[in-house]
């Protein structure tokens, strides 16, 4: 390509992650050459100012067409802005969280460090949003692990963090490599890395043996991303990691993360495997033919985190359990594939953004402060912090699922979704149902700790500005969209087609 | 970027109203009469509003928060009153916006006033005011107090929200929220451990009932494509949904009605509940969010009545629940307890009544039994206030030292035990002419069983509390304030009068209103044969006489608590007869029935949740087992579900569907 080719590429669609691209770079060159002794939370400062801004630039391409340059590798859809806009919003919450992360052992020495590995991994799962082509999707989703391994272990002598850094370097070793090798049975079979034209050729399939060899392939892939869902049985590295990092970066692997695992998986799994015949041209689609597969592992993941959850008596553990079965509800929403799957998956992860990432604002501060994170430090928060207590309660019956909150819409969508699908998935809708009145156990047991029990001892709290913000935000938003939802469906609905730009 | 215009439009067209409305003079608003129904939307908020101030500044206010509590709900009493009163004279307003659209799906929501919305808004906002005061003498020097006070606002909220809902959807939303205002409140006295234990019990429980009408209500929508009362029952009528999902939809939304009115096998949490502060246990657990589920088939009368099985699955339950809960009732001794079996049964009878088609006998006893249950709690809670125990073991002569609450429970019991005159006599007549012309025999003769030991038991409880010596060691005894005793006389006045609206004597007003315009609900009035009612009075009779023997004239006798009974040196042989041979067959029999039937509860329903719990927290147990904290377990798991996965795709060659 020569170079004038080069200028007249539309780069302009790159403007968010040019912007947390440049002020990575600019932030690493201030941490180098800034005195020793200066506070390092200016440079987190910097990246909130900066996410917002990429927020902006994002919001501003919204209505757009369709743009694609290098052949697909990057490309901006309705998709693509959509999610990278819950992306950059969970982003900036969590940088509001890590600002105010003061542990008693500190992690100031890594202060910055913390601050732009944050953006970095932000910057990766951005890119896999807007990714059409297998290479830049698994870039992404590196550029994604890689920073957050060295977040979950960035409390150096923290022997927790550094088992927790250790265990999800290990397993997410594992699950690269098998999506790895998935995908390149799909590169052998169709000579291409770019989805659409993956699509294109494997619509016509009829071998029984290359449809054999794609449904391998298929599952692989599943499982490999499987595991960034954390999805059960793949979901075993989630709670012993969620323990042992710090808080701020629990809420990101649990929120932000998740997200990005998401992405990948609708836009590999529906764009590849969506298309691919399994008998010739207009035979029933490889995605359609493994839904029960999905549909098992969904279960699975819903069963198995609301279950084990209840037995747990560490606070980060039980969140880490909460949010496999969260992860298994949305992959209800992806198994039934209805029309509305995209604003279903979408809302509910909204939802869950603000729910959680207030319920791990309010964990950071009480567990901090208690210096352990046991589910007992919350007995009392009421009498404590009445704040504090309140906020808590709307975000833990947001997250069970209650109506008049945004987790209640969210649960509705995915559970009508179920129903109304083509042949309707009643076992799953079930098991949800069933799966969240297990769930409201153990939220309801924290309801009960912070509201029912006397408190240990009764200082008070100083609530940092950044856990402010967060707060005001989730519990604000987890009301709104919950008395209000067309707020947010109307804004997807008027301004974002998903499904007509996906496979533009 | 958002869509905000929408927005700014509701904001706009709200500001306009306001301003419109505060520059018309004033005598057109007096001519327009405000258009009360219109604005029955404001009805819940003012509790809502009551429970926000109550948030923010309750802690500055202290005792001074029942003020605004009390001001808020009489504020929507009024509104309610003038509301129903209205309604006796126009039509039903209906009023409703879109509220979430999602592809194809139009979800709305908005408030209706028809005639049983109306009469509820009346019972709720009246119950809540009433006990709103009442709690202001009872839970005087609670160091809670405001917090108590902002709990009943959003329980108030929530119910009043419930019964003006459009569609079932919205009544969902306040369902759960009533729920959550029941949670709270019967899990106040939060250092008891039982309290705790039955806050959570009760929310549990109610939820698994719950989940029974979201599948009901969401297969609805399936059929329906709408969550409207009105679209549904025209769905119905038009054949539109199968007979089988009619059943189906009818028994799923009734196992939510099972769980919120405590029937059978969702009872259990309801007597528990009673570990709750006295007021709430009037106003939740008798008078309102108890009736919710005699309400939610009430509302939704029209699909009970297009499927015969569904009919007959409420009547049963009913009946059944009826009779169960008031031979439980026989051998209690907590005077809560007693009360909350006996509330357990009294929602039977309304759901026998429902499912037997009686309409308007169930409402009605709805209506009743809210004023002369919640007076009955009310007159126990200053019992309970007077001597510091609930164990009717540890009371007795407390007729000539609690001057105003005695004669007051009085009046409850003889309502409740259906002592004719009294309003109770009236609605439970209704229920059994319902039951016997709706062709059940069977649950006629229990309801009538029923009848018998309700007025038996009511009246053991009255005799052992009031009359006697005092067989506790209380030494102040001392009448309630007057903030306690003027709501219990409001309720007592209303427990005698409230029947006469619908009477076989002086016509059946109530029942004429509730069924007009509305051909399908039945008639206002059932008649039935005459007998009926001279049977219901006299067991109802054969009930009071009987306690009096066995626990009025026996209290007499020196060594009561012995149990043996001074028989010899009763004055009457006769009358020892007659005791020993009750002592000896129907007591006895009941008395085994009843230990049976405790049994049943005890070991097989509590047995079964039991069981389902002790699965799931044994997988849970076993999942956390698994999770070793090794990190090779993991990844050996992760690769042998991807060998499953595989070798199961391999085996059935990929078409295992």
């Amino acid at each position: 390509m020569s170079l004038e080719s080069f200028q007249q590429l539309n780069w302009s669609i790159m403007t968010p992650e040019f912007l947390i691209l440049g002020v990575i770079a600019i932030l690493v060159l201030m941490d180098l050459f800034m005195p020793k002794h200066m506070d390092r939370k200016m440079i987190g400062w910097i990246g909130i100012v900066a996410i917002l801004a990429a927020m902006v630039a994002t919001a501003s391409m919204v209505g757009g067409p369709v743009e694609s340059i290098l052949h697909d590798t990057f490309r901006i859809d309705s998709f693509a802005l959509a999610f990278k806009l819950l992306l950059l919003g969970g982003g900036a919450l969590v940088l509001f969280l890590a600002v105010s992360y003061e542990p008693k052992d500190g992690v100031e020495r890594y202060q910055a460090e913390f601050y732009y590995l944050f953006m970095t991994a932000l910057l990766g799962a951005m890119l896999m949003t807007s990714s059409g082509d297998l290479i830049t999707l698994y870039i992404g989703l590196e550029l994604l692990s890689i920073p957050s391994y060295i977040l979950a272990g960035i409390r150096k002598f923290h022997s927790q963090s550094n088992e927790s850094a250790m265990k999800y370097v290990i397993n997410g070793s594992i699950s690269s490599a098998i999506t790895l090798f998935g995908m390149s049975y799909v590169y052998g079979l169709t000579g291409t890395t770019n989805l659409l034209d993956m699509a294109s050729k494997l619509a016509t399939l009829s071998d029984s043996n290359h449809v054999y060899l794609l449904t391998l392939a298929f599952l692989m892939i599943v499982v490999g991303l499987g595991f960034k869902l954390a999805a059960a049985p793949f979901h075993m590295w989630a709670p012993d990691v969620y323990q042992g990092a710090p808080t701020p970066v629990t809420a990101f692997l649990s929120v932000v993360s998740k997200t990005a695992g998401f992405v990948i998986v609708i836009r590999i799994l529906l764009t590849v495997f969506g298309f691919a015949a399994t008998d010739g041209q207009g035979s029933i689609p490889i995605l359609y033919n493994m839904q029960n597969y999905l549909a098992v592992i969904a279960a699975a993941t819903m069963i198995i985190g609301n279950v084990v959850a209840l037995k747990q008596t560490d606070i980060k553990r039980l969140f880490a359990y909460s949010s496999i079965a969260h992860a298994g509800y949305l992959l209800v929403a992806f198994t039934a594939l209805t029309p509305n799957m995209f604003y279903s998956i979408w809302f509910y992860l909204l939802a869950y953004l603000l729910m959680n990432l207030g319920a791990f604002a309010i964990i950071q501060v009480v567990t901090e402060k208690a210096g352990s994170t046991k589910i007992t430090e919350f007995a009392g928060l009421y009498r404590r912090s009445p704040v504090l207590a309140v906020s808590m309660g709307i975000l833990l019956i947001s997250l069970a699922g209650f109506p008049g909150t945004a987790g209640f819409i969210g649960k509705l969508n995915i559970f009508l979704g179920a129903l109304y699908a083509e042949p309707g998935h009643y076992l799953l809708a079930s098991i949800m149902i069933a799966a969240t009145v297990v769930s409201y156990f153990y939220y309801f047991g924290i309801m009960t700790q912070i509201f029912f029990r006397p408190a240990a001892d009764n200082s008070k709290f100083n609530i940092p500005f950044g856990i402010v913000v967060v707060l005001l935000v989730a519990v604000v938003g987890s009301v709104l969209f919950g008395i209000l939802p067309n707020i947010a469906f109307d804004f997807l609905q008027n301004n974002l087609d998903i499904i007509a730009d996906f496979f533009k | 970027m958002v869509n905000l215009t929408k927005l700014y439009a509701v904001g706009g067209q709200i500001t306009r109203i306001v301003h419109e409305w505060c520059l018309t003079p004033i005598d057109t608003h007096l001519k327009r009469g405000f258009d009360k129904m219109e604005n029955a939307w404001l009805i819940p908020l003012f509790p809502l509003l009551s429970f926000l101030l109550l948030l923010l500044i309750g802690k500055r206010l202290k005792e001074a928060s029942a003020y605004v509590g009390i001001l808020m709900t009489l504020a929507s009493l009024v509104f309610s009153i003038l509301v129903l009163l209205e309604r006796f004279s126009e039509p039903t307003y209906l009023y409703r916006f879109d509220w979430l659209t999602i592809g194809e799906m139009h979800l709305t929501a908005g408030f209706e006033v028809n005639q049983l919305n109306a009469l509820m808004l009346f019972i709720v906002s009246l119950v809540s005011f009433l006990v709103h005061t009442y709690s202001k003498g009872y839970m005087h020097g609670d160091e809670r107090f405001h917090v108590f006070y902002a709990y009943l606002g959003l329980f108030t909220f929530a119910m009043l929200g419930l019964v003006i809902s459009p569609n079932i959807l919205q009544t969902y939303i306040f369902w759960e929220l009533v729920g959550l205002g029941s949670f709270l409140l019967i899990g106040f006295y939060y250092y008891k451990e039982e309290a705790k234990a039955a806050a959570k019990k009760a929310f549990i429980m109610t939820r698994i009932g719950d989940v029974g009408l979201l599948i009901g209500m969401i297969l609805l929508f399936w059929q329906t494509n709408s969550f409207e009362y009105s679209e549904i029952f025209k769905a119905v009528e038009a054949g539109a949904i199968s007979n089988t999902m009619i059943t189906l939809t009818a028994i799923l939304i009734f196992i939510g009605a099972i769980g919120k009115s405590g029937q059978f096998p969702l009872h259990t949490w309801l007597p528990d509940a009673m570990e709750g502060p006295t007021p709430v246990s009037a106003l939740i657990h008798a008078a309102t969010m108890v009736a919710a589920g005699v309400y939610l088939v009430a509302a939704l009368f029209p699909l009970f009545l297009a499927s015969k099985t569904a009919l007959m699955t409420v009547a049963v339950i009913g009946g059944f629940t009826a009779i169960f809960a008031a031979s439980i009732g026989l051998v209690q001794t907590d005077i809560k307890r007693v009360l909350a079996y006996s509330t357990v049964s009294q929602l039977g009878y309304m759901m026998l009544a429902l499912g037997s088609a009686g309409y308007v006998a169930g409402v009605f006893h709805l209506m009743t039994h809210a004023f002369f249950k919640a007076l009955l709690f009310l007159a126990a809670g200053s019992v309970i206030h007077a001597v510091h125990t609930q164990n009717i073991e540890e009371m007795g002569g407390l007729w000539k030292k609690l001057k105003f609450t005695a004669p007051l429970f009085l009046i409850g019991t003889l309502a409740i035990s259906g002592v004719p005159g009294l309003s109770g006599f009236f609605s439970k007549d209704e229920i059994l002419v319902a039951a016997w012309e709706g062709g059940h025999p069977v649950l006629f003769l229990l309801a009538l069983i029923a009848a018998f030991m309700t007025a038996f038991y009511m009246f053991r409880l009255f005799f052992m509390v009031f009359t006697g010596e005092n067989r506790g060691k209380q030494t102040h005894v001392h009448e309630s304030p007057s903030t306690m005793t003027l709501p219990m006389l409001l309720l007592g006045i209303l427990a005698v009068v409230a029947g006469y609206v619908n009477t076989p004597w002086f016509g059946s007003f109530l029942g004429d209103w509730l069924t007009d315009g509305n051909p399908v609900l039945g008639h206002g009035h059932i008649e039935g044969p005459a007998w009926i009612m001279a049977a219901a009075t006299i067991v109802s009779l054969a009930g009071i006489l009987l306690a009096y023997l066995i626990y009025g004239k026996r209290s007499i006798a020196p060594d009561w608590l012995s149990g043996k009974g001074d028989m010899l040196h009763t004055v009457l042989y006769n009358k020892y007869y007659i005791d020993e041979f009750y002592q000896m067959t129907v007591v006895a029999f009941v008395t085994g029935f009843s230990y049976l039937l405790r049994f049943i509860d005890v070991f097989i329903v509590e047995g079964i949740i039991k069981g389902v719990t002790g699965i799931i927290q044994g997988l849970g147990k076993l999942g956390s087992k698994m999770q070793t904290g090794q990190v090779q377990t993991y990844g050996a798991v992760a690769f042998v579900g991807l060998a499953v996965l595989v070798v199961i795709y391999a085996l059935t060659g990929g078409y295992l569907r």
